[in-house]
């Protein structure tokens, strides 16, 4: 889980007057240079070497290939499937997870008794580990599962079926876990944002004779833009992450329909020693999640005309 | 936000912030009940029964703080360099160091496999803490670095006319001054590193040095699939970190929060 990501971009270059009376700084921030830079730079050369190998990661005479992997993997049906998941999963969490979040944020705004209570279960699932819960999610969508019995006692036993055994629904139950788990994060964000917008703006609709849903469409909505577009670029980043609950669930099946590049790129390295092959996978991943950052930072400067 | 007047909209409003809070509930319940079902606290009794069930505790412990201090240390020398001192091509390192925040895990692993078996770091700590610190600094710079940034320049300013060397500037400002950002700092940290799940997964093979992220997986295989002591074990993991976050609610959300807030 990392759930950081630079959504702000800030970068204070302020050039100060009097730079030559500034002590040099590189010896201050080397550490972090070797550390948090050197490591993982280390570690995409060596990943972009070894894409370039036909390797099973013991054999010591790995066989160069050039860029053979690469091509293979533009003619792989599963990666194209990874990555269209990959989209639908982003998609769907995110447009679920702000509607609910924007919801439950006006709500908890509205003076409304056991505040509290609420906000704790809705923020609880943020700090518990997706390891941990995966198995409490497979009992309970398995087919003789807690979910099926509620079905059951609101008269929806029709509807009861294995979830996680089953292609049609496997990607959706991974799905509302991940809602499941954000949620509160999004919750909380909106709250804080909603607590900034200025008062007058909601009373002057409201003497204009805006209702409730109007005044938040119309006028709350709006003044969230700033934490939708970091939300958006947040979820974006995580779903080209997901790897814990999609493999702990479903394993990336029944039949690679919750495979995601995570789960296929780990399935390739060390279940099937396909090192070589995993590695151009991840160096793809790595592309897509850094172009799609860019992109999105880009896109989020140029509608920002009031910011 | 909303405004509710009459009684009935009142009413209305609770019970629709109750329908969209229960199926947030709903997943927590059936943990706990699924971990009676049977026998009861039996289950329980046989978790913690289990030799070495507190190594895992421990493990996730002892990583936690690794982390946590490498972060902390590396973090705050990196943001006042790169935020109050003199440092050519400064942005240019800044942002190798941000494109690491798009990193996933998972291309880490073959690199650092290869590389921790050759250098003898494989099934150590190390393994685990030295990447997930790696992975956590970027961000940490980012923040404590626009938090720096922040800071009154005249101060630094006097601290350098009275003679202060940029160490002492250090000590005695930025980090009594930076302690808001720190907290944020050290409670994303500790969630990122109690919880991983790959790290630990790939790089500690004995089962005295694995985490609590581990063990269901360590229970599948000690129960053969029971699943209601899966769930006690759940459970009990998840008691940990339920407990810390209600005792520091507005720190947790803060420190998770503050990625997108500036």
């Amino acid at each position: 889980m990392t759930v950081a990501h630079p959504v702000t971009g800030a970068v204070g270059s302020s050039s100060r007057p009097r730079r030559r009376l500034q002590a040099p700084g590189l010896p201050w921030i080397l550490p972090a240079l070797v550390l948090g830079g050197g490591l993982i730079y280390y570690c995409i050369g060596y990943t972009g070497f070894l894409s370039t190998l036909n390797w099973d990661g013991a054999s010591p005479d790995p066989q160069s290939v050039g860029l053979r992997n690469y091509t293979n993997l533009a003619n792989d049906r599963l990666f194209w499937s990874a990555l269209l998941h990959t989209a639908l999963f982003f998609v769907v969490t995110f447009v679920l997870q702000t509607t609910i979040g924007v919801i439950f944020a006006v709500i908890m705004h509205s003076r409304i008794k056991l505040a509290v209570v609420y906000k704790v279960i809705i923020f609880v699932p943020v700090v518990l580990a997706p390891a941990i819960m995966a198995p409490v999610f497979r009992q309970i969508f398995a087919a003789d599962g807690q979910f099926n019995w509620v079905l059951d006692h609101l008269g929806l036993g029709f509807l009861a079926q294995p979830w996680i055994g089953q292609e049609s629904t496997a990607l959706p139950v991974i799905m509302s876990i991940t809602i499941w788990q954000w949620t509160g994060l999004t919750f909380v964000l909106y709250y804080a944002a909603m607590s900034q917008i200025d008062q007058s703006l909601i009373e002057a609709a409201r003497i204009d004779g805006a209702g409730n849903i109007r005044t938040l469409v119309s006028i709350i909505w709006p003044e969230l833009r700033g934490t939708t577009i970091a939300l958006g670029i947040l979820s974006a980043i995580g779903a080209l992450k997901t790897f814990d609950i999609p493999w702990l669930v479903t394993v990336g099946g029944p039949n690679n329909s919750t495979q995601f590049l995570g789960t296929y790129i780990y399935q390739m390295t060390i279940q099937l020693a396909h090192v070589g092959y995993g590695a151009a996978l991840s160096i793809v991943l790595l592309v897509i999640a850094l172009v799609m950052a860019i992109l999105l930072q880009v896109a989020a400067r140029e509608r920002a005309p009031r910011d | 936000m909303f405004e509710v007047r009459s009684r009935r909209s009142k009413v209305l409003l609770q019970l629709l912030a109750t329908a969209l809070v229960l199926p947030y509930l709903f997943p927590l319940i059936a943990m706990v009940q699924g971990s009676f079902a049977g026998a009861g606290w039996g289950n329980y009794q046989a978790v913690i029964a289990v030799p070495g069930f507190f190594q895992f505790f421990l493990n996730s412990a002892i990583i936690a703080a690794g982390v946590i201090v490498l972060v902390y240390v590396v973090t705050m020398l990196a943001a006042y360099g790169f935020a109050k001192l003199h440092i050519r091509f400064r942005e240019v390192y800044f942002w190798m160091l941000l494109a690491c925040l798009t990193l996933p895990e998972v291309v880490l692993l073959t690199p650092l496999f290869t590389t921790t078996q050759a250098i003898g770091l494989y099934n150590t700590y190390w393994a685990v803490i030295l990447p997930l610190a790696a992975l956590q600094v970027p961000f940490a710079v980012l923040l404590t670095r626009n938090f720096i940034n922040g800071l009154p320049e005249e101060m630094f300013e006097a601290a350098r006319v009275d003679g202060a060397s940029s160490l002492r500037g250090f000590l005695y400002l930025v980090i009594p001054l930076t302690r808001p950002i720190a907290a944020a700092v050290l409670i994303f940290t500790l969630i990122g590193a109690w919880n991983d799940y790959l790290m630990p997964l790939v790089f500690l093979q004995s089962q005295d040095m694995q985490t609590i992220t581990l063990v269901p997986q360590f229970f599948v295989g000690e129960f053969s699939n029971d699943q209601t002591k899966i769930l006690a074990s759940a459970v009990l993991t998840a008691i940990p970190e339920i407990v810390a976050y209600l005792c520091l609610q507005g720190l947790f959300e803060r420190g998770l929060s503050a990625g997108a807030i500036k």
